[in-house]
């Protein structure tokens, strides 16, 4: 039982990807990771760090399966969120809306979505937008929107990219408290960030370098 | 179901769009079929008449059509991939989108066919009511079809344009010789055209004009898929 417990809720192993650039005569192959392996336990908050262009989206992006890997392995939960650096929502589109639409994809339950979706608002504090469209909401609370999707099936693993980019201090702060409350429940956090400020908060840190992982 | 009303819902609240989905097929209708016939006679067409104020109908449908298919394909690929992602699967969120935009051609074809029958007489209205919503469902897979390839809004709704003009210009009655092969709306064309003078299409027709559109919605359902699944 403490094996199954302690077993980690991803495991990134030698992942390799690679991008091609120009046109098909002058195509250039660049490759981005060469090898990438990280692991993330349950109730663990990592952080994963490196320069800009360094390829930590890259690897997000191929962990939550937006990307194709060219090679290496990996295994991740049933139960996945995923928060995008740039927020991946629909402008017409209101508060509610997202809500309902992403309560269908995580196969929830009407009043199962409802209470995670009155909660979430409670918790990051924008409750008064639910009527609203994204293309009406200021860029802190399309990422608080953006951030809430991600959690509303309550994942076994959560994956931030710069999450809190846009956040005042006050959301930053609660930012924090809710990820150490989701720590504290079991969740394994993955953290993206060219800037990690709060490094005593994380259990570990990797830095992203010539396409590989080193724990710092 | 939902999924596709929420879907439609979100295009209908761009700016002006319910109001162009609707005023700008009757518009063409009325003010465009003596164009299209001008046009017509200077090319050595034979688009005249009731037949021009039909094939007008047609054209209606497909440019509105063509522009919405343009901007479902381009403007939402990020978020329904996330979508996707999210558990939904890329067929679903496919399933939904081209459900949505279908039905927004339908209401953009049923605004052309009104105006149609209200400005002339149609011996053959339902012929002419099922090849106008032919013309929306081809325009909107162009559409769809452009949107996967270009998301930059003036590109797409200038390569929509473009084709919808070569198509137009070379299509049925427009000119001396007969359409060229890769006119999609040739059938559509030619049944509308007919309507409109009054004849009715002969069933090698029909069925070319359903192979052309059944195969023109299946491409556009790939698309969706396509750009709702992982990158390679």
């Amino acid at each position: 039982m403490d094996v199954v417990a302690r077993s980690p809720v991803l495991t990134v192993d030698g992942v390799r990807k690679a991008f091609g650039h120009g046109p098909p005569w002058r195509r250039r192959r660049v490759e981005v990771l060469r090898g990438a392996s990280l692991e993330v336990g349950p109730g663990e908050l990592v952080g994963l760090v490196g320069e800009n262009g360094s390829g930590k989206s890259t690897l997000m992006q191929v962990i939550v399966g937006l990307l194709a890997r060219d090679g290496g392995t990996m295994t991740v939960p049933e139960r996945l969120g995923y928060c995008p650096q740039q927020p991946l929502l629909w402008d017409k589109l209101t508060v509610a809306e997202h809500f309902e639409l992403f309560a269908t994809a995580y196969g929830m339950a009407a009043e199962q979505a409802v209470a995670a979706r009155d909660g979430l608002l409670d918790e990051l504090g924008f409750g008064r937008y639910l009527g609203y469209r994204v293309e009406e909401l200021s860029g802190g609370t399309r990422q608080k929107l953006n951030l809430a999707l991600a959690l509303m099936h309550d994942p076994q693993l959560l994956l931030l990219d710069e999450p809190y980019a846009g956040f005042d201090w006050e959301t930053y702060q609660r930012f924090w408290e809710m990820a150490e409350r989701r720590r504290a429940d079991g969740m394994g956090v993955l953290i993206v960030s060219h800037l990690l400020a709060e490094r005593e908060r994380l259990t570990r840190i990797y830095e992203l370098r010539d396409g590989r992982c080193e724990a710092l | 179901m939902t999924r596709t009303v929420v879907f439609a819902r979100e295009q209908l609240r761009a700016s002006f769009t319910l109001a162009l989905l609707v005023a700008i097929p009757a518009l063409f209708v009325v003010s465009a079929a003596r164009v299209l016939s001008d046009f017509a006679s200077a090319l050595g067409g034979s688009l005249a008449g009731d037949a021009a104020v039909a094939l007008s109908a047609g054209w209606a449908a497909a440019f509105v059509s063509g522009a919405l298919g343009f901007f479902q394909a381009a403007s939402s690929r990020g978020a329904d991939r996330r979508l996707a992602l999210a558990g939904l699967g890329p067929a679903r969120v496919a399933a939904s989108r081209i459900a949505a935009s279908v039905l927004l051609a339908v209401v953009a074809a049923a605004a052309a066919f009104a105006a149609l029958v209200l400005r002339v007489e149609v011996a053959h209205p339902w012929h002419a009511a099922v090849a106008v919503i032919a013309f929306a469902l081809l325009y909107l897979a162009i559409g769809v079809l452009v949107g996967a390839v270009i998301a930059a809004p003036l590109e797409g709704s200038l390569l929509v344009v473009f084709v919808f003009l070569l198509d137009a210009f070379g299509g049925p009655g427009m000119s001396g010789g007969s359409a060229p092969p890769w006119a999609i709306s040739q059938k559509a064309a030619d049944i509308l055209i007919a309507a409109g003078m009054g004849a009715g299409s002969p069933t090698g027709d029909w069925v070319k004009l359903a192979l052309v559109t059944v195969g023109a919605l299946a491409a556009s359902f790939c698309v969706f898929v396509a750009s709702a699944r992982s990158r390679a």
